[in-house]
């Protein structure tokens, strides 16, 4: 284990050099999206302060390192100029290479079925999409799409794109799950597939 | 402003503006620009008949807008003198006013700008600050939604004497607004903008907030802060007082103003920092807290007046804490939000002191200088030989160095700052420091490096800051290589390249050549002529090919201790990393091209005396018997 400070870390990461720079006036998070409409924990200046006060377990775990999108909102609105998108993807960078995994459920490729067109490492936003050639039960060594989680933001891009639906989000944002919400809004009396 | 007036002894000259500053401390001659008003001062007795029949109505001023002037008017009620004024650019010349001011007859269009040349002693600035305008700042909807206003458009609608004599409305709808938020450092504290704090706004809300709680109790008043500063006598009392009367303090920095378009009512959404989560309030009118800025023409009248401005924009003091007050021009002093932004206790207590401190000079009949002033040796100045030369009156930041080819460049010794730049910029030697001689300077560097001088770290340290640094670096116990050997000049400027190479003849390890920070300069431009030749001196010594980091330049805070001694410990590296040998080898090598650039140096005049009478000392030194005598 080296001897550097948590704040080091992230501060040596591109973006994160004006981390200390916050003096929490919270503009960030009322600015932000995530937090209005999807998670009322989101809160990118805690972060930052978890960040600082060497709080990794705490940082690690929270919402705000998993959900950002990097929409940019905050970065115009900050008065001190932090590029916080930057520093929140420095921690989730730090907290993979510590092994911790993402709590969102990323995407997964079914394997038997892809054809590694490619088309979903085109429009992913995050490159966390690569071919590559790897042994598959029944199929053998041929590529196929890989999903790395870590960088995933489960946005949902690539499952719309593949065209042999064989990559996509499972659970609740399958192709089958959001079919069923359109069905349920167009007939609301209870309507089914 | 009416007692001042009416003081025998004070003229009061308003609509004037300062043109030209010459001359110096007890013998300025200013000119100003008395600017025609169209109404003659002797004449008019301010009954503003001529205002009611002008049938040109423009935005007032001094109202922020919100209410309408005349195009021949007066500033404001107490205006002094009371003198109506003719806008010009307004005027629809209907002669209207000179009907109504009848037998009077002050009005007269065929006056002129008057130029007028006054002997000044002492000047004192006031000029003031000017508002940060927040319609850049989208997000909170200024002039885009009605109710949100800045807080001095409040002030004017809770003047008695303001647009709706005191009665403080809802611009929308003209109703009492009930919900009320103030939002503060709009502007300021802010790296997009302006990254200062504006000092009186913490405490220029809460005032706000308190006397429209006073006026109605009913009213619901919150404050939206990053944080709250009130750190004089009395000013947290106040806040104390404040919140007991039920003002909301909220501290988040609201990221948005909302608008409801039928009500024009305003959403802020903010993170409350206490509660931990971001809250949306409803307010009938929002006022905004802008920051305290430069006024815009304050690089112009820096210009004028000869005095340097710090970071930010404002003008900049001789000395932060000492000198508050000074500017670096003798006889130029400042009061008021023009040096930095301040509340009233603040500007009046500095505005007495400028008085006072200007009346210092009033009733001096000579005035005390630094000793250090510059000197012209007029016979080796080659311009009283006729040659065209003028380098010295380039180099002076103060204009101090009276140059006319043909004579001898003399320097105005009251303008003289002693920074020295001529004295090391005159490439005929033809100029010196009193206290600051190359006699003076050339035989400290023999002494430093008398032993050894090839493990002898040479530093060159302006007297305000890299010295003040070496200091701090010192008293805070900051580790650094003891084989530095300092010498101290007032500024970079003075940093003569004879000092450099003669440093490098006598075999010096390395040399240190430091100074301000190009905007903390107390001879404001001083810095500049110093780096210039710092980056001259890089490049010779570049082509020499010495080896890099024996010659290095820095620029060094008094405040920076520890990258005085983090500079110095590198260049101690630099040494140790290179065998003595080598290193002895390339002084060797470099010597002659020292001695070529050196040629002049004997005819200096002292210079050849003074080197003899410290071979003398250094022998003595170097001589363990005679030194335990």
């Amino acid at each position: 284990m080296n001897n550097t400070t948590f704040a080091e870390e992230v501060k040596a990461l591109p973006g994160g050099e004006s981390l200390e720079m916050c003096y929490s006036c919270g503009t960030c998070t009322s600015q932000c999206m995530v937090q209005l409409k999807q998670e009322p924990e989101y809160n990118p200046r805690r972060l930052l302060r978890l960040v600082m006060m060497e709080m990794r377990a705490e940082a690690y775990t929270n919402p705000t390192t998993w959900l950002c999108s990097a929409c940019d909102l905050c970065y115009p609105a900050c008065p001190q100029q932090i590029h916080i998108s930057s520093v929140i993807t420095a921690v989730k960078q730090i907290a993979s290479q510590n092994g911790i995994k993402t709590p969102l459920a990323t995407s997964v490729v079914n394997q038997q079925t892809c054809v590694a067109c490619g088309l979903c490492v085109e429009v992913c936003p995050y490159d966390a999409i690569s071919l590559q050639v790897i042994k598959v039960p029944y199929r053998g060594a041929v590529p196929v799409a890989v999903v790395e989680s870590s960088l995933c933001m489960a946005c949902g891009l690539c499952g719309a794109a593949c065209r042999s639906n064989s990559i996509g989000i499972p659970e609740e944002y399958s192709d089958l799950d959001v079919i069923e919400d359109i069905w349920s809004w167009l007939r609301p009396e209870g309507a089914s597939l | 402003m009416v007692d001042a007036a009416r003081q025998p002894l004070i003229e009061v000259k308003t609509y004037t503006e300062v043109e030209k500053v010459e001359g110096f401390v007890g013998n300025f001659k200013v000119t100003l620009r008395e600017k025609s008003k169209y109404v003659r001062a002797d004449r008019c007795n301010g009954c503003g008949d001529c205002a009611k029949v002008c049938p040109v109505e423009i935005p007032n001023y001094f109202e922020m807008n919100l209410a309408p002037r005349k195009a021949i008017y007066i500033p404001m009620s107490q205006s002094v003198p009371l003198i109506y004024t003719v806008d010009l650019d307004a005027c629809i010349h209907c002669y209207k006013c000179v009907e109504a001011c009848g037998a009077l007859q002050a009005i007269d269009f065929s006056m002129q700008d008057k130029i007028v040349e006054e002997d000044i002693g002492a000047i004192v600035v006031a000029t003031g600050f000017s508002h940060f305008d927040p319609t850049p700042m989208e997000e909170y909807g200024y002039n885009r939604y009605p109710n949100v206003i800045t807080a001095i458009e409040m002030e004017r609608l809770n003047n008695s004497a303001g647009p709706t004599s005191g009665r403080l409305i809802r611009p929308s709808d003209g109703k009492v607004p009930q919900k009320l938020a103030f939002i503060n450092c709009v502007g300021s504290r802010d790296k997009r903008f302006n990254p200062g704090c504006s000092n009186f706004c913490c405490m220029y809300s809460i005032k706000n907030a308190v006397l429209l709680k006073q006026m109605n109790p009913n009213v619901d008043i919150s404050i939206y802060y990053i944080d709250i500063r009130t750190p004089s006598k009395g000013y947290e009392e106040f806040y104390d007082r404040a919140r007991s009367m039920g003002i909301h303090f909220i501290q988040g920095r609201p990221a948005m103003i909302t608008e409801d378009p039928q009500t024009h009512n305003l959403f802020i959404q903010s993170e409350d920092i206490a509660l931990g989560r971001v809250v949306e309030h409803e307010y009938d009118m929002v006022m905004l807290n802008q920051a305290a800025i430069p006024q815009p023409d304050q690089e112009k009248m820096s210009s004028v007046l000869n005095v340097a401005r710090s970071p930010g924009g404002w003008y900049m003091e001789y000395h932060p804490k000492l000198r508050p007050l000074d500017s670096p021009t003798d006889g130029i002093f400042f009061a008021g939000a023009c040096q930095g932004p301040k509340d009233i206790p603040a500007s009046v207590a500095q505005g007495s002191a400028a008085a006072s401190r200007a009346s210092r000079v009033l009733h001096s009949d000579s005035w005390q200088i630094e000793p250090t002033v510059a000197v012209v040796w007029s016979d080796r100045c080659v311009s009283a030989q006729g040659k065209p030369c003028g380098i010295c009156e380039r180099s002076c930041p103060y204009g101090a160095i009276d140059y006319q080819q043909g004579r001898a460049a003399e320097v105005i010794t009251a303008k003289c700052h002693g920074c020295g730049g001529c004295v090391a910029e005159c490439p005929h030697d033809a100029i010196t420091q009193l206290h600051y001689t190359d006699a003076q300077i050339l035989a400290q560097i023999r002494t430093l490096l008398a032993e050894e001088p090839h493990k002898k770290i040479l530093a060159f340290r302006c007297h305000w800051c890299s010295y003040g640094g070496a200091d701090l670096a010192g008293t805070s116990h900051f580790e650094y290589t003891s084989n530095e050997r300092g010498l101290k000049v007032m500024c970079s400027a003075r940093m003569d390249t004879d000092f450099i190479y003669e440093a490098y003849r006598l075999g010096a390890g390395a040399v240190l050549y430091s100074g301000c920070h190009p905007q903390d300069c107390h001879y404001i431009t001083g810095q500049v002529v110093g780096a210039k030749r710092a980056k001259r001196l890089e490049t010779i010594f570049e082509r020499m090919k010495m080896t890099p980091g024996r010659f290095r330049v820095e620029w060094i805070s008094a405040a920076e201790g520890d990258k005085y001694a983090h500079v110095l410990n590198e260049m101690q590296a630099t040494l140790d990393a290179m065998p003595e040998e080598e290193l002895l080898a390339e002084i060797d090598r470099l010597r002659p091209e020292m001695e070529k650039r050196l040629g002049r140096l004997g005819t200096i005049p002292g210079v050849g005396p003074a080197l003899d009478y410290t071979q003398g000392i250094i022998e003595a030194m170097l001589s363990k018997e005679v030194a335990v005598k």
